[in-house]
């Protein structure tokens, strides 16, 4: 299986350059990075070092201002919008830092809806995310709406989403920065065994430091470049 | 994708759900639009049909048969050919013609001189077979003393209130019409009143004067001549297609000049331009009743978008495309819209047809009765049905659905999701 073999993702030199009132921001500086499967990885620095910038850059949500970006071996420069929106359908699964569910849609419903866009049988869709739900705890809370679920089990419940469809790569944009500490652990366990488990890739932006200390691979950003890569087996 | 169409159309559902007052009391804006279109329609409709059915009743029909020359001349020497008259007939028994005509009445239209005692007027002599006229004509339901023409009646005349006023008449008194014969010269004719008619409309009140065809045959040497033939549709949506069909069967006469067929639009460009005007400004009335009504939605619905800009942005971090979004918010003003609009107009038609079906009086509204273009404005106003103005009002609330949502289902296209995802602390 070729596809195994290519990375989730690749960037090379890729540049993000703001214009803001004829002022240049350099948000991302010539990132070259290589993520393979199943890594665990957070993307860690002060707060507009670039790490947003770097997922969105990854995610296909912003188009760099020069270099490349692979999702599974797939040249997101070269991509109309259209085929970015199917990409982002198929490979990627993005989790924010809040307000990721639908309100007028229920939990089961949230964590089913890339299937359902991606035309999946109701049978094979319940079952794979009632499995899910039991996995991370979820049970019981199918039928609740986003403001019925507290913060954590809201996350937990858009991280559910982001893996239903078995993506190339999760994007994680400071999940646990609305969450207290209990919160946050619990999610943060939740997503290494699903890495484990179910071998899903995680990128993370974070400059939580207990994310950053269960990370099995940790960059650090700063002003928009890499300047430490550390991989460590924990 | 129908499946996708499918996903998007269960969330915008749930989204319009979840606002269900705001989407209500927008709906409700096109609900009362769409009830008082089909209220307004059907009714201008019945207006103009009474218009129309009052004024060609006491004229010369939907559509007439006649030789060119005779709409100006107005004299007996433009009288139909025999031949042509045949041919009509012919044509209007024909199987595919006569099943639209409701009736076909002989007419010998003259301008003439009407004198007693009291002095002369112009008037108005309408030769007529009384047995088809009584059927043609609502004159005869205007009498207002003695009887209309029967067919045994000879040197008889039914006149109008307003000429045996100024001529000082009553049913029974004699005097005398004037006019030019078919060979040239003046005649006269002594005729006896037999029936005076008031139809409110004072030109008519105040000139005409129907007689026995065959009387008039006699005094003008014209024999059983008419100068035209008066036609009455079962529906007045008929008569362009009679008119166009009679004139592919007297193509022969027509091409010659001996012939036209004209319908009453040409006949009465007075009456047609009332209609217009009349419908021009029911148009009016709508187009800023809906323009008001669709900057309402434009409003809301580009609220609701502006205030889901980070759903949006979840949307398309899912994988919708930027035009899937805009179709959600295309779904959620169309169902707003049009099928408020829907059920506005099922609502004006039952209303109209349920309550108002065998008429609205209107009576209250006006003291005096009143007339123009030969008209007589009727108190009692008998919606019309149309099943083209439903198809007509159906597409304008669509159409005005589709406008209403198109350009905040645009600014949905047009959210950068980075930016709607953004998290400022
Ligand atoms: N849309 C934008 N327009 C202008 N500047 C931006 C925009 N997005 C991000 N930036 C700037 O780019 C830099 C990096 O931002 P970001 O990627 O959000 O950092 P982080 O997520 O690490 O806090 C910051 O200086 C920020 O102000
Ligand atoms: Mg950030």
């Amino acid at each position: 299986m070729t596809e195994e073999d290519v990375p989730a993702v690749r960037t090379g030199e890729v540049w993000k350059v703001f214009e803001q009132e004829a002022e240049e921001v350099k948000a991302v500086q010539g990132v070259s990075i290589k993520i393979e499967r199943g890594e665990f990885t957070a993307l860690a620095g002060p707060s507009g070092s670039g790490k947003t910038t770097l997922l969105n850059l990854i995610g296909g949500l912003t188009r760099p201002t020069r270099g490349r970006v692979w999702v599974a071996g797939h040249d997101l420069t070269e991509m109309s919008n259209i085929q970015l929106a199917r990409l982002r359908l198929e490979q990627v699964g993005f989790v924010f830092q809040a307000y990721n569910l639908l309100p007028v849609l229920t939990a089961m419903e949230n964590a089913e809806f890339p299937l359902l866009l991606q035309g999946v049988e109701d049978a094979e869709r319940h079952e794979r995310v009632k499995e899910l739900f039991e996995r991370t705890g979820l049970s019981g809370l199918e039928d609740r709406r986003p403001g019925k679920l507290s913060g954590g089990q809201q996350q937990r419940v858009a991280v559910v989403r982001a893996v239903v469809a078995r993506p190339a790569l999760v994007l994680a944009d400071e999940p646990t920065a609305n969450l207290d500490s209990r919160s946050s652990e619990a999610l943060l366990d939740m997503m290494l065994e699903l890495n484990r488990e179910l071998g899903t890739t995680f990128v993370f932006a974070t400059h939580d430091a207990r994310v950053m200390e269960r990370s099995r691979r940790l960059v650090s950003l700063v002003d928009g470049s890499i300047v430490a890569d550390e991989s460590r087996e924990s | 994708m129908s499946k996708r169409f499918h996903v998007v159309s269960r969330l915008a559902v749930r989204n319009l759900r979840r606002n269900l007052r705001r989407s209500v009391l927008t709906s409700l804006a096109m609900i009362i639009g769409g009830t008082l279109l089909m209220m307004s329609l059907p009714l201008g409709d019945g207006t103009h049909e009474a218009w129309i059915e009052s004024a060609v009743r006491m004229g010369g029909g939907h559509v007439t048969i006649q030789s060119p020359e005779f709409r100006s001349s107005r004299k007996i020497d433009d009288r139909l050919p025999a031949d042509v008259r045949v041919a009509s007939r012919t044509a209007l028994s024909r199987a595919g013609i006569a099943e639209r005509v409701l009736i076909a009445t002989p007419q010998l239209t003259l301008g003439g001189l009407a004198s007693s005692a009291a002095g002369a007027r112009p008037a108005q002599i309408v030769g007529v077979d009384p047995a088809s006229e009584a059927r043609f004509t609502i004159l005869d339901e205007k009498v207002t003393e003695g009887r209309y023409l029967e067919p045994e009646d000879r040197l008889a005349a039914y006149v109008g209130a307003g000429l045996v006023e100024s001529l000082e008449l009553k049913v029974g008194s004699r005097f005398v019409v004037t006019t030019q014969d078919a060979e040239g010269e003046i005649a006269g004719q002594l005729l006896r009143v037999v029936g005076v008619f008031r139809s409110g409309v004072p030109e008519i009140d105040e000139s005409l004067i129907h007689i026995p065809l065959e009387t008039a045959g006699e005094w003008l040497h014209s024999g059983d001549d008419v100068t035209n033939i008066a036609i009455l549709v079962r529906q007045s949506g008929q008569v362009e297609g009679l008119r166009r069909d009679l004139g592919r069967e007297l193509a022969g006469p027509i091409e010659v000049g001996a012939a036209t067929v004209m319908g009453w639009r040409e006949a009465m460009p007075a009456l047609d331009a009332a209609v217009r005007i009349d419908d021009f400004g029911n148009y009016l009335f709508q187009g800023i009743l809906f323009t008001i009504i669709g900057l309402g939605i434009v409003n809301t619905v580009l609220m609701s978008v502006l205030h889901r800009y980070r759903e949006f942005g979840v949307l398309q971090a899912l994988g919708l495309t930027p035009s899937q979004t805009g179709t959600l918010v295309l779904i959620e003003g169309l169902i707003l819209t049009a099928l408020s609009g829907v059920v506005g107009i099922a609502l004006g038609l039952f209303i109209t047809f349920y309550f108002w079906g065998d008429g609205l009086d209107i009576s209250g509204m006006w003291d005096e009765e009143w007339s123009f273009s030969g008209v007589v404005m009727e108190p009692v106003i008998v919606p019309y049905f149309r099943v083209a103005r439903v198809i007509q009002a159906l597409a304008f609330m669509f159409a005005i659905g589709v406008l209403a949502s198109l350009y905040p289902a645009y600014r949905a296209t047009r959210i950068d999701v980075a930016e709607a995802m953004k998290f400022e602390r």
